[in-house]
């Protein structure tokens, strides 16, 4: 596909937060990335409003393995609290993505230049990413390397398919909807030999309102660099 | 996520099965409740009698906000505390706030509405009167002093023939106070002709009440769980572990502290309105999850401490429990024989193991009948860092058969002959103990304390943390952890720091580990398997070293009893020296035992004969340079030293039977 990257990111702790859990404050993490989670490793690796990312297939090379830390988590009112947070340990995925270009931006269509964003995300991927990669919470880092999609033994290859239940997708930004409006999006989670598909944000069926939000302008030469120019520096 | 949705699945499982104990699953809108006191009244609403009652628990009708409350006013619907129902509470000098026009109003509403429920009505025309205190105190269920205002503590002398009032029994006691305003009433309500008259298991005044709270007004919104639009709940029930704990597993009241906010902006007027934008979770699907998980704590949940760990199948059929021993996960089975268990006829066709595997396969294949091969099962495990919040710290689901092939590998891969005592029949005599060594797996308690000792007494994170480590060891069939293992070892190697019969324990545990350790160990090419009987054709160092040491303590175990002596042996005193430097210690203890020898040729020529020859067998099997090297021996020493000892054990039994 065209504008297409895959890549491996991996990492000792991952904690993708179960909506259900974060409120009490006791997070505990879903066993699968969050499309979200894994459009903001894109995000980490290289990102200008420009363009959108899509992630299209992630694929799961260890086992799923769960471990417990107790925190002490800082209160906003001062001190702490105490909490208990249930990660993913020693995790490891393979994750082929791509970027399209952001149609609700056309004050940026002088940036939508084909190949020079391309060519400065691959040469992001091979220095490991233009800011630090993390899993889910910022707390969890983690480390990208270019590989090609498929390669290596996988823990759950074998595995015909498995369902995770309603997990949550990703949050509609007005930025991306082009309604100033914030929302979540839901899936039924499923896993196929390890693969796991997501659908494109569009595609979600289930869809929750949750408040007005505006969208960030930014401006060619103001706020945001072009790509030209960034080429040249980078 | 997954866990709430397979709740809701098994409660609705749950109530559409024919399960015996299906009634003690809660109905929605219900919440459990310690009961003190019982009055009965007639259907117009007279006061009848009163009774006081001990250790009983009842499900009653709650809203929302009741069945969650802590300290601020929130009645129950029906049965409450004295200081929500009685009228003429505050006239008696009661403590507490009176809270009883928002109960009254609140039970009036019920009974005006379109689910009304004649015992409710008639509970309402009682209360109305306002005199249930003063009629309490007539039937001498409540106590007043001289100026009628009510009693904090008996203030006379308790005898045989002047007992102390029930009441003052069966309420808590603040600072050796108690607070009489604190008696939850559960009502009964007689009507001639209708045998059952009772209010908190009544089926048609459970539905009334259910139907009535479903009307209450709220927000609707999307329900994470189902993806379909319901009423919200604005919190959720506690009361989860027993009826006091206040510890949720969801909530969502820190709007000021950052806990979760972050990108949404919710205040009380938006979440009243619309729920709150974080998360939102159907009213009747949260209430069903967690009278779900209530239910199967309650049932078939094991507990260390605060941590809470259930196992169960969505189905609702039963299931073997992954953290209970052996020997009680097979009386379990439908066709099992104690006595055949615990001394095993000796198949000579057959090594110990293999016996033990195939007993235990048919333990298993019989589960495998009763459950479908693709039936999930669920394990869960829950704490809590606070009193108020608990987290789920363990979470997997599994298909039957998954899960009971991890329990078959677990059990077979760390079984070993453990340390029992058995209770022997001695005619008239009250029944002897006698110790015995059936093959069994220790479990993560006993685990925990081979491999820390007594420390495990008073630490509960440690033990807490062992059980988290040890249950993906069962469940998942993951490796086991290298530190308990050489902790265990360490403390078996040493017979110093316990009791002997606890050392023997140890001993016994320690072999099971390291067993099972090499058994699956994650390096394939260092996976090794040993039998659980005296494997005279191994030849590693260690192993041999092991046997070594076990004859030489029966050398002068013997000695010493025919001498009449009661001391420990050389080879007892010097066992943790001799793991450290086993040539050099092995010498000491050799020069030590001549003179025993000397004793056995003159007392027992026939036994040192034997002996004799399996010490010669044992240094032949030595490589010549692995005898005199005095490197550390791994824990393999152990299981040669044990199986040593046991195979003498068996030949004694053996021959006494």
């Amino acid at each position: 596909m065209k504008n297409s990257i895959s890549f491996r990111v991996w990492g000792r702790y991952a904690l993708f937060t179960d909506p259900v859990t974060k409120t009490g404050g006791e997070k505990c993490s879903y066993h699968l990335p969050t499309y979200e989670a894994i459009k903001g490793v894109l995000k980490s690796i290289y990102w200008k409003p420009t363009l959108v990312w899509h992630v299209d297939k992630v694929r799961v090379i260890k086992p799923i393995r769960t471990q417990t830390k107790g925190t002490k988590p800082l209160v906003w009112g001062g001190g702490n609290s105490l909490a208990i947070y249930t990660f993913l340990h020693d995790v490891e995925y393979q994750v082929k993505a791509h970027f399209e270009w952001n149609t609700h931006r056309p004050e940026l269509k002088k940036d939508r230049i084909d190949g020079k964003h391309f060519s400065i995300a691959k040469r992001m991927l091979e220095k490991g990413g233009r800011q630090d990669i993390f899993l889910g919470v910022r707390d969890c880092q983690a480390y990208v390397e270019p590989c090609s999609f498929g390669e290596g033994e996988g823990a759950y290859d074998t595995i015909d398919k498995l369902g995770f239940g309603l997990m949550f997708h990703g949050f509609d930004y007005p930025d991306e909807t082009g309604k100033d409006e914030l929302s979540s999006r839901f899936w039924n989670a499923v896993m196929r030999k390890g693969i796991i598909e997501f659908p494109r944000p569009e595609d979600c069926q289930v869809k929750r309102f949750l408040r007005e939000m505006e969208a960030k302008p930014f401006g060619l030469d103001e706020t945001l660099r072009p790509v030209a120019v960034e080429e040249a520096r980078i | 996520m997954s866990w709430m949705s397979k709740l809701y699945e098994t409660y609705e499982a749950a109530l559409a099965s024919e399960l015996p104990d299906r009634d003690m699953l809660m109905p929605v809108s219900h919440t459990i409740q310690n009961t003190h006191v019982r009055i009965v009244v007639d259907e117009k609403g007279n006061f009848k009698r009163a009774s006081v009652l001990e250790k009983t628990q009842i499900i009653l009708p709650a809203t929302e906000a009741s069945a969650g409350r802590g300290a601020g006013e929130a009645p129950h619907a029906l049965a409450d505390k004295i200081h929500y129902v009685a009228g003429d509470y505050p006239d008696f000098g009661g403590k507490k706030k009176a809270y009883f026009p928002g109960f009254e109003q609140q039970l009036g509403d019920w009974c005006n509405s379109d689910f009304p429920h004649p015992k409710a009505i008639a509970v309402h025309a009682y209360i109305k009167k306002g005199q249930v205190v003063e009629d309490l105190i007539k039937a001498s269920i409540l106590h007043v002093d001289e100026s009628n205002q009510l009693l904090q503590k008996w203030p006379h002398e308790v005898s045989e023939e002047n007992p102390l009032p029930s009441i003052f029994r069966v309420l808590p006691k603040t600072a050796g106070r108690v607070e009489q305003g604190d008696a939850l009433v559960s009502w009964s309500v007689e009507k001639p002709g209708n045998p059952d008259s009772q209010t908190w298991n009544d089926p048609d005044l459970q539905e009334s009440w259910m139907e009535y709270d479903a009307m209450a007004p709220g927000a609707n919104g999307l329900c994470y769980i189902t993806g379909e639009e319901h009423k919200l709940a604005k919190s959720h029930p506690a009361k989860l572990r027993h009826s006091g704990d206040k510890a949720k597993l969801v909530s969502a009241n820190d709007l000021s502290g950052f806990t979760f906010k972050g990108r949404f902006t919710d205040t009380k007027n938006t979440i009243a309105q619309r729920g709150s934008q974080a998360v939102g979770v159907g009213l009747e699907v949260t209430q069903k999850v967690h009278n779900a998980l209530r239910w199967l704590i309650s049932r078939q949940g094991y507990r260390n401490g605060d941590q809470v760990y259930v196992t169960w199948a969505v189905s609702g059929k039963k299931v073997p429990d992954p953290l209970a021993d052996t020997i009680t996960l097979m009386m379990a089975a439908p066709v099992f024989d104690l006595e055949k268990e615990l001394s095993p006829q000796i198949d000579h066709g057959m090594d110990l193991g293999q016996q033990f595997a195939l007993r235990f396969s048919n333990y298993l294949r019989g589960y495998h009948n009763y459950l479908e091969p693709n039936e999930q099962i669920v394990i869960m495990g829950l704490d809590s860092a606070t009193p108020g919040r608990m987290g789920v710290i363990y979470y997997r689901e599994l298909l039957a058969s998954e899960f009971l092939d991890r329990i078959g590998q677990w059990h077979k891969q760390f079984a070993w002959p453990q340390r029992r005592t058995a209770e022997v029949a001695n005619g008239k005599k009250k029944p002897g103990r006698k110790t015995i060594w059936p093959i069994s797996t220790p479990v993560p308690r006993v685990i925990a304390e081979a491999a820390y000792g007594d420390v495990i007494k008073s630490n509960d994170t440690l033990k807490k943390s062992i059980l988290e480590r040890i249950l993906p060891c069962i469940v998942d069939g993951q490796a086991f952890p290298r530190d308990i293992l050489l902790s265990a070892l360490r403390r078996a190697g040493n017979r110093n720091n316990c009791e002997k019969w606890e050392w023997e324990r140890n001993l016994g545990v320690a072999c099971a580990l390291f067993k099972g350790f090499y058994m699956r160990h994650p390096d394939l090419t260092k996976r090794r398997e040993y039998k659980m009987a005296l494997e005279q054709d191994r030849h590693t160092r260690d192993y041999l070293y092991g046997r070594l040491l076990a004859i030489a303590e029966r050398l002068e175990e013997v000695s010493l009893n025919a001498g009449g002596e009661n001391r420990p042996t050389t080879a007892e005193r010097l066992m943790q020296r001799f793991a450290d430097r086993p040539y050099s210690t092995w010498r000491n203890i050799e020069l030590g035992l001549q003179p025993y020898i000397q004793r056995l040729k003159r007392d027992r020529a026939g036994f040192l004969t034997n002996r004799n020859k399996e010490l010669n067998a044992v240094f032949e099997a030595f490589e010549a340079e692995d005898f005199t090297r005095d490197t550390p021996l791994s824990g393999e020493f152990l299981l040669g030293y044990h199986c040593q000892k046991q195979f003498w054990f068996k030949q004694k039994s053996e021959s006494e039977n």
